[in-house]
């Protein structure tokens, strides 16, 4: 296989890419999750209008990754970011014009420009991925977190062992409670992803908020929590920490899912008090597009392509 | 330059995707992320810089045992060299990755490793480092 000679490439001449159609900004308790499968893309010149949005310095990261397979994951991460966060501002900044920077534990955050006539929305996001799926989640001024893993992912590991060893005793309870070795399996996973988006929503990186300080877990229902709410009926996913068990972390809330029927998805968002809730339900809510940026935009929310939704 | 035509040679095999016949990179025929590179030539690939020790490096077999697990874990194509400059994060580990790759490495060398130094191994010689020095501890 040989590359085309480079320098038709260097000449080609493609067109700007096709605007990106806007979004309407999540609403207090929304996330929106934009996600992209990286086998989909069938179209070599998209990868060149993908590296044309990237700043030099990402360009390089992309490019340092090991290996043809990981390059294009990360091209198509950042690519996915910034695509996104434009939709949100009503055609006002393009992909291209965003900078990040990095909060002091490490998380990136978007670093906005400020502007005469214009206030940018205040965008939080957080990116996942495998090497099946890139997903990107935003919020309105709410701190989140997002993990993906595909549901057929296999630990070398027993499971067992890896829980004993990061998990909370709660946690490593409940996955002794399960017999079947595949059903362990997939509850391990689906921990395992609503723990890594709670450290990300956090923030403070992995060494911040060790795995085995906090449980998560389902809270029966009808049960009053710190707040005094009552909450409604289906069981909710809940955060406690080890050392104060029963005094639950309320300030966050969280959403576990199947995504794409390929992989489990978690997510974890900072409740908004400044907002609160008419009516009973208080509750995530998710919207979901699958994407690949100035090709197509899917909305499958209410499709097969989210499904066994808990909050 | 020379050195980005080498990874375009070959393809790593992934039976999932077996459907696809893979002529060239991502199963495109005519583009490859090498191919981007040269279009885009105000990039330059600074070489990773080499970290000043003031302790011995780790020996060699323990390196080359620390890529051999790794290489097994991340399930990485053959073609995919490593080294003990690399860094986990660009070999494309995952927290779960690195969790499974650290208790491997315990297993292997019958150490225990800390929460701490967990989080601070970044190349593949920073975990052969640890491990000797964890291992000489046990010992001395």
């Amino acid at each position: 296989m040989l590359p085309l000679h480079s320098n038709s490439l260097a000449r080609r001449p493609f067109a700007s890419p096709l605007p990106l159609p806007p979004a309407s900004l999540p609403s207090p308790r929304e996330t929106h999750i934009w996600y992209v499968v990286p086998d989909e893309l069938k179209d070599a010149s998209l990868l060149y209008q993908y590296m044309e949005l990237l700043s030099p310095c990402e360009r390089q990261s992309v490019l340092r990754m090991n290996g043809e397979r990981l390059q294009k994951g990360a091209l198509l991460a950042r690519a996915l970011v910034r695509t996104t966060l434009a939709r949100y501002t009503d055609g006002r900044l393009s992909p291209k014009s965003f900078k990040f920077q990095k909060n002091r534990f490490g998380k990136p955050e978007v670093e906005w420009d400020k502007y005469d006539l214009w206030a940018p929305p205040p965008l939080q996001f957080n990116i996942s991925h495998t090497s099946t799926m890139i997903a990107c989640g935003v919020t309105l001024d709410l701190p989140i977190g997002i993990d993906i893993e595909e549901k057929q992912r296999k630990t070398s590991n027993n499971i067992l062992s890896l829980a004993h060893r990061y998990f909370s005793p709660v946690e490593v309870a409940y996955l002794k409670t399960l017999a079947d070795p595949e059903c362990r399996q997939s509850e391990f996973i689906r921990l395992w992803t609503l723990k890594e988006a709670y450290v990300k929503a956090l923030g403070r990186g992995f060494s911040g908020t060790p795995f085995k300080d906090f449980t998560i877990r389902l809270e029966a229902s009808n049960s009053k929590q710190v707040t005094g709410e009552l909450k409604s009926d289906a069981p909710s996913i809940v955060v406690e920490a080890v050392d104060d068990p029963g005094i639950l972390m309320n300030r966050w809330q969280f959403a576990l899912f199947e995504l794409n029927n390929s992989h489990y998805t978690a997510v974890c968002m900072e409740r908004d008090v400044k907002n609160p809730a008419d009516g009973e339900n208080n509750s995530l809510k998710l919207e979901v597009w699958r994407t690949l940026p100035f090709v197509e935009d899917e909305c499958v929310t209410e499709t097969d392509a989210v499904k066994n939704i808990i909050r | 330059m020379a050195s980005i035509s080498a990874t375009a040679k070959s393809i790593p095999t992934r039976p999932r995707h077996s459907l696809q016949a893979v002529n060239g990179i991502f199963g495109l025929k005519s583009v490859s992320i090498s191919s981007l590179r040269r279009s885009f030539p105000s990039i330059r690939l600074q070489p990773t810089p080499m970290r000043f020790r003031v302790c011995c490096a780790a020996k060699p077999e323990t390196v080359q045992k620390v890529c051999d697990i790794v290489k097994k874990q991340l399930a990485l194509a053959e073609d995919i060299a490593i080294t003990g400059e690399s860094k986990f994060s660009t070999l494309g580990a995952d927290s779960l990755d690195t969790v499974e790759i650290v208790m491997g490495l315990e297993e292997a060398f019958n150490i225990s490793v800390e929460e701490e130094s967990a989080q601070n191994i970044s190349t593949v010689q920073d975990a052969a480092d640890l491990i000797e020095t964890l291992v000489a501890a046990k010992s001395g």
